[in-house]
């Protein structure tokens, strides 16, 4: 009979605050934190130096919406109309305020954090125009943030958070409904770690390794996702879901046309890199304004695809912004580009088929506005999410580093009386034996077969264009791919992350099949052949699932609208301005 | 291979090793060097090739790009 931790764990930390997942913003919230006066303890799968979906830069950050004389409420509204059209609304539009009412805020707290907000000029670069047409707000930042990574988790050190690199969450440690710390596994020594804690903090990124990457290739390379495939294993979503939190709109992925040749940005994100509209055309010379799902699949029986993507017509300036933009988002696109002597001035880039990719925006971890995750509409006790992986807008840079920040400066009052975490030592035994069992399969499949596998039963059974009777087929085989699990063999500690992974995705793939087969109506971009309408009764509702009593449930959410003190606070916003014009 | 790191240039100072985002690298302990063992989890990001003090890491794009 095991009695305490130390039998089973190679190390036990005990912790006021655990950040899972350290790109920006669990940077930011550690760094916040700690800065707050709480014991933070951050854990990496990767190395907080290069981790998270911007490991390798990124050049742009969107978040001043105000700036052109809108107020909180008009752009908050706005938006929601905008997902509206393409199928989802966010569930909870309070998030979303609170992001935007903030955003200046966190633009002074990055800048207090050592990132550089502004170019050589002393100023911040505004993009000139977003989207074409909207040439007045320039509301986006162009950053250098090549080495935002670098500089951020020097940021963490200052601190003087705990950080704890290369290890991986293996599950959320719970008791009496509370979440109180998590178990993890140094993936490069097999070391099992229990860290106890008042509040975790879920930030590990979208998920979008259910299906192949933006830019797929045949053979044995298959991470060539645009978003680092580390922080695209939806390892937040698993955790929060088996520990009873809810995802919502699991149905509803993300789309892209992917991409044949490599690029460093993905399709339709030049606009917002540095405003330059880019133009599609079909093989033959025809432009494509909108080539959509639909309209690609008509294309191709048209025998008018390839299409592409060209910067052909743009003047040496918009060139010259385009490879900057290059620079900081990926300076290896440079090198490669060379290497086949493919000259973005000159060349078309082949779009391949439009295709189901990752899930965020209003697809993931169920939060409220405290950045609390959900179960039903109550706040599981102990947990909290931001970042890409949560719904409600508090993706992308600006809506990791808001999230981060703000929660990391509300923590010390949620802390204020919590008790002690206490941990059911029979619970993180069976963590650490689901943990390290590949470590102990002789001759058994790798981590990366199985989820190929995964990856091409979504691309076959769910899909772009989605019916019943596929879903189901598909349904049925995931049953099957479940039982190799306990055959993954990791041959090293590094093959943990995978089985782990593996594990992961399974769990989030049954979740995301059962909403598909659950929805029976086409909306926005969810296709759904055989019920080829939409439902209006869907308009304001949303699913949620998690899992109750060891069952999954499934049940229809209602759309929370903004609270009555957002909207006093909005009105007098709204006086401002008027005095102000 | 399509990551390659030239031995005569490297100085073992351990960032490739240390930084990047999907563990691609091991580190031999008995010449002291980082070795390239888990190529295929490579997203060719760059980090390592970047981050190189000595540009001692060359990136190549394989065949089943093209």
């Amino acid at each position: 009979m095991v009695e305490n931790l130390e039998q089973i764990a190679d190390k036990v930390i005990e912790t006021d605050v655990l950040m899972i997942g350290g790109g920006i913003g669990g940077c930011c919230a550690a760094a916040k934190a700690k800065e707050k006066g709480l014991d933070v303890t951050l854990i990496e799968k990767a190395h907080i130096e290069r981790s998270g979906s911007s490991a390798q830069g990124i050049d742009h950050y969107e978040g001043f919406f105000t700036r052109d004389g809108t107020t909180t409420l008009e752009n908050v509204r706005n938006e929601d109309w905008r997902l509206g059209r393409y199928g989802a609304r966010y569930p909870n539009l309070n998030v979303k305020y609170r992001l935007y009412k903030h955003q200046f805020w966190v633009f002074d707290e990055l800048e207090k954090l050592g990132v550089p907000m502004r170019w050589d000029d002393g100023e911040p670069y505004w993009i000139p125009f977003p989207f074409v047409g909207w040439e007045r707000r320039k509301t986006g930042l162009r950053v250098h943030w090549t080495n935002i990574k670098p500089i951020l988790a020097k940021a963490v050190k200052k601190s003087g958070a705990r950080v704890l690199n290369r290890t991986m969450a293996v599950d959320l440690l719970t008791n009496n409904g509370r979440v109180v710390g998590a178990s993890a596994v140094d993936i490069r020594t097999g070391k099992f770690i229990v860290i106890k804690a008042k509040a975790t903090l879920i930030a590990t990124g979208k998920l979008m390794r259910l299906y192949n990457p933006e830019t797929p290739l045949p053979w044995k390379f298959k991470f060539r996702y645009h978003f680092c495939p580390a922080s695209s294993a939806g390892d937040g979503y698993a955790l929060v879901y088996r520990a009873g939190g809810d995802l919502v709109n699991m149905d509803i992925s993300g789309w892209t046309l992917r991409h044949r040749d490599d690029l460093t940005i993905s399709y339709g994100s030049f606009s917002l890199n540095d405003g330059i509209p880019m133009k599609c055309y079909t093989w033959d010379g025809t432009e494509l304004l909108n080539p959509n799902a639909t309209r690609y699949r008509q294309l191709e029986e048209q025998g008018k695809t390839p299409i592409y993507f060209s910067f052909d017509h743009f003047s040496d300036d918009l060139n010259k912004r385009i490879e900057v933009a290059f620079a900081d988002e990926r300076l290896l696109s440079f090198k490669v580009a060379q290497d086949r002597g493919f000259n973005p001035r000159t060349h078309r880039y082949e779009l391949q088929d439009m295709r189901p990719t990752g899930f965020y925006r209003v697809s993931g971890i169920y939060i409220d506005e405290n950045f609390r995750v959900l179960r039903g509409s109550l706040p599981i006790e102990g947990l909290y999410a931001f970042g890409d992986g949560s719904v409600g807008g508090t993706g992308g840079v600006a809506g990791a580093a808001s999230g981060g920040l703000l929660l990391g400066e509300d923590l010390p009052a949620f802390l204020n009386d919590t008790d002690d975490p206490v941990v059911d030592i029979s619970q993180v035994e069976s963590h650490k034996q689901t943990a390290l069992a590949p470590l102990s399969v002789k001759e058994g499949t790798e981590p990366l077969e199985l989820e190929s596998a995964l990856r091409y039963l979504c691309e076959r059974y769910v899909g772009m264009f989605k019916s019943e009777g596929k879903l189901r087929e598909g349904l049925r085989r995931l049953s099957s791919l479940k039982g190799w699990l306990p055959k993954l063999s990791a041959e090293t500690p590094h093959y943990l992350i995978g089985s782990l992974e593996c594990r992961n995705l399974l769990e989030i793939a049954e979740v995301h099949i059962r909403a598909c087969i659950e929805r029976k109506e086409t909306r926005g971009n969810f296709f759904k052949v055989d019920f080829p309408d939409k439902d209006p009764d869907m308009d304001n509702k949303f699913f949620c699932q998690r899992i109750e009593d060891g069952k999954a449930i499934l049940e229809l959410g209602e759309h929370v609208p903004l609270k009555p003190e957002y909207l006093r606070e909005a009105q007098e916003e709204d006086a401002n301005r008027e005095s102000r014009s | 291979m399509y990551v390659k790191i030239d031995y005569d240039s490297c100085i073992s100072c351990g960032t490739c090793y240390k930084r990047c985002p999907q563990d691609v690298f091991s580190w031999d302990d008995e010449k002291d060097t980082p070795k390239v063992t888990y190529i295929e989890e490579c997203w060719f990001c760059g980090c390592c090739w970047m981050d190189c003090p000595k540009r001692a890491i060359d990136i190549t794009y394989p065949a089943s790009f093209f």
